[in-house]
C-alpha cells in the first residue's frame, strides 16, 4: 500500500502566504516546500515579481483644485440640506402667524359688534319706531292719548285680524 | 479609541466641518489612486471622487463606529465605482449594438502587443512602457478583481477588510485575488522574460461579473 500523499500546494495558498493570510501551520508547511521544490519556488517567485510591478502604475496625487472643488460640491450640499429642512420651520412660522391673525381678526369683529350695541345708531333707533311712524298721520288726527288707551283696551285694533280670521 | 479617523469621522457626524476636510486630506488621494485604476480615466476618476465624499457627507448621520473608517470608505467607493462602470457598459451597449463587427480585438493588452512586439524583442523594457504594459495587464482583469488587487495592493487591506468593502467572504477575497493575481502573471511573465505576446488570458470577467 502507497504512503498517503501529502496535500498539493495551490497557487491560491501560495498567494495567501504572500499576502501573510495563513496560519502559522499552514506557512511552516509552505516554507517547508519551497526549501525543497524549486518548481514551487519559481511559481512564488513569479507571482511576486508580478504584484511588485503593479508599483510601475502611476499613483495620482489629488491637487488643491480637487480638494477645493469637493468641498465646494459639499457646502452646496449641506446648503440643500438647510433648504430642505426649512419648509418645515416656515410651515411652522405660518400656522403661528395665521392663528395670531385669526385671533386679530376674531377680536376685531368682536369689537364691532359691542360698538354696534353700544353706540346710537340713527337707524337701529327709525327701526324701532317704524310702527309709530306707519300710523303717524292717524296718531295726528287724535289729541287724546287717553282716548287712544281706551280704544286699545275695547281690542277694536284688532277687528280687522278677527274679521280676516 | 483605537482607528483616530474612526474619531474624525465620529466628529463629522456631529457637524464638525475642520474634521472632514482633514479626511479629506488623508483619504481623497488613495480614493483617487484606487479609482483611476479602477476606470481607466482621471477625469473620471476625479468625479468618482467627489461622489465618494459627498455619499461620505450625506451618510455622516447615520455613521457608526462598528468598522474601520478605511473600509467603510471603500465599502462606499466600491459602490460607486460599480455604479458607474455599470452605467457606462450599459451605454456602452447601447451605442455599439449594431456595429459589433466594426473592429478587431477588444482586448487592449493584445492590441498594444500586436502593434508593438515586433519592436520588442527580449530587451530592457523603459518605465514608461513597463507602467503602460502593467496598466493594460490590470485592464484585462474584471472590475471585482481590479478592486480586490488595488484594496489589497495599495490599501494594504486584509481579506476580512476586503470583503467587508466588497460584500464578499473571506474565502471568496482568497479565491478573487488568487485568480487575478494568476492572470497578472500570465499576462506579464512571459512579456517580461520574452517580449513575446503574453497567450490570451483565461476567460476573465463572465462568470465574476454575474458572481
Amino acid at each position: 500500500m502507497d504512503a498517503p500523499q501529502p496535500p498539493k500546494i495551490t497557487d491560491e495558498d501560495l498567494i495567501a502566504y504572500l499576502d501573510g493570510e495563513l496560519e502559522d501551520a499552514a506557512c511552516r508547511w509552505i516554507e517547508k516546500l519551497l526549501m525543497t521544490d524549486p518548481a514551487i519556488r519559481r511559481r512564488l517567485q513569479e507571482l511576486e515579481r508580478t504584484w511588485e510591478l503593479l508599483e510601475k502604475l502611476d499613483e495620482p496625487v489629488a491637487d488643491d483644485r480637487l480638494t477645493r472643488s469637493t468641498l465646494e460640491m459639499v457646502a452646496v450640499e449641506a446648503a440643500r440640506e438647510v433648504q430642505e429642512t426649512s419648509p418645515l420651520q416656515g410651515r411652522r412660522f405660518w400656522v403661528r402667524w395665521l392663528l395670531v391673525l385669526g385671533s386679530l381678526l376674531a377680536a376685531a369683529g368682536l369689537g364691532v359688534a359691542v360698538g354696534w350695541f353700544l353706540t346710537d345708531d340713527p337707524d337701529r333707533q327709525l327701526l324701532e319706531d317704524l310702527p309709530l311712524l306707519e300710523n303717524l298721520d292717524c296718531y295726528r288726527q287724535i289729541d287724546d292719548f287717553q282716548f287712544l288707551k281706551g280704544l286699545q283696551e275695547r281690542m277694536l285694533f284688532q277687528e280687522d285680524q278677527s274679521d280676516e280670521g | 479609541m483605537v482607528d483616530p479617523d474612526v474619531h474624525l469621522m465620529l466628529r463629522v457626524r456631529d457637524g464638525d466641518a475642520e474634521a472632514f476636510t482633514e479626511l479629506m486630506r488623508r483619504y481623497q488621494g488613495r480614493v483617487l489612486l484606487v479609482l483611476e485604476h479602477l476606470v481607466g480615466s482621471r477625469d473620471w476618476a476625479e468625479d468618482l471622487t467627489q461622489e465618494v465624499f459627498l455619499r461620505v457627507y450625506r451618510a455622516r448621520k447615520t455613521y457608526t463606529a462598528d468598522a474601520k473608517f478605511v473600509t467603510w470608505l471603500f465599502t462606499i467607493t466600491n459602490h460607486v465605482a460599480s455604479n458607474a462602470l455599470r452605467t457606462k457598459a450599459r451605454r456602452r451597449e447601447v451605442r455599439l449594438r449594431g456595429a459589433a463587427n466594426s473592429s478587431g480585438s477588444g482586448r487592449p493588452l493584445e492590441r498594444f502587443l500586436q502593434c508593438s512586439s515586433g519592436q520588442i524583442p527580449a530587451r530592457q523594457l523603459d518605465k514608461t512602457e513597463m507602467r503602460d504594459i502593467v496598466r493594460l495587464a490590470m485592464e484585462t482583469l474584471n472590475e471585482r478583481q481590479r478592486m480586490a488587487v488595488l484594496l489589497n495592493k495599495f490599501e494594504g487591506m486584509s481579506y476580512a477588510d476586503i470583503a467587508q468593502a466588497m460584500e464578499m467572504t473571506p474565502q471568496a477575497v482568497k479565491s478573487l485575488l488568487s485568480r487575478a493575481r494568476l492572470n497578472l502573471r500570465q499576462m506579464l511573465i512571459p512579456y517580461l522574460e520574452t517580449g513575446r505576446p503574453p497567450e490570451a488570458p483565461p476567460s476573465v470577467g463572465a462568470e465574476e461579473l454575474a458572481s
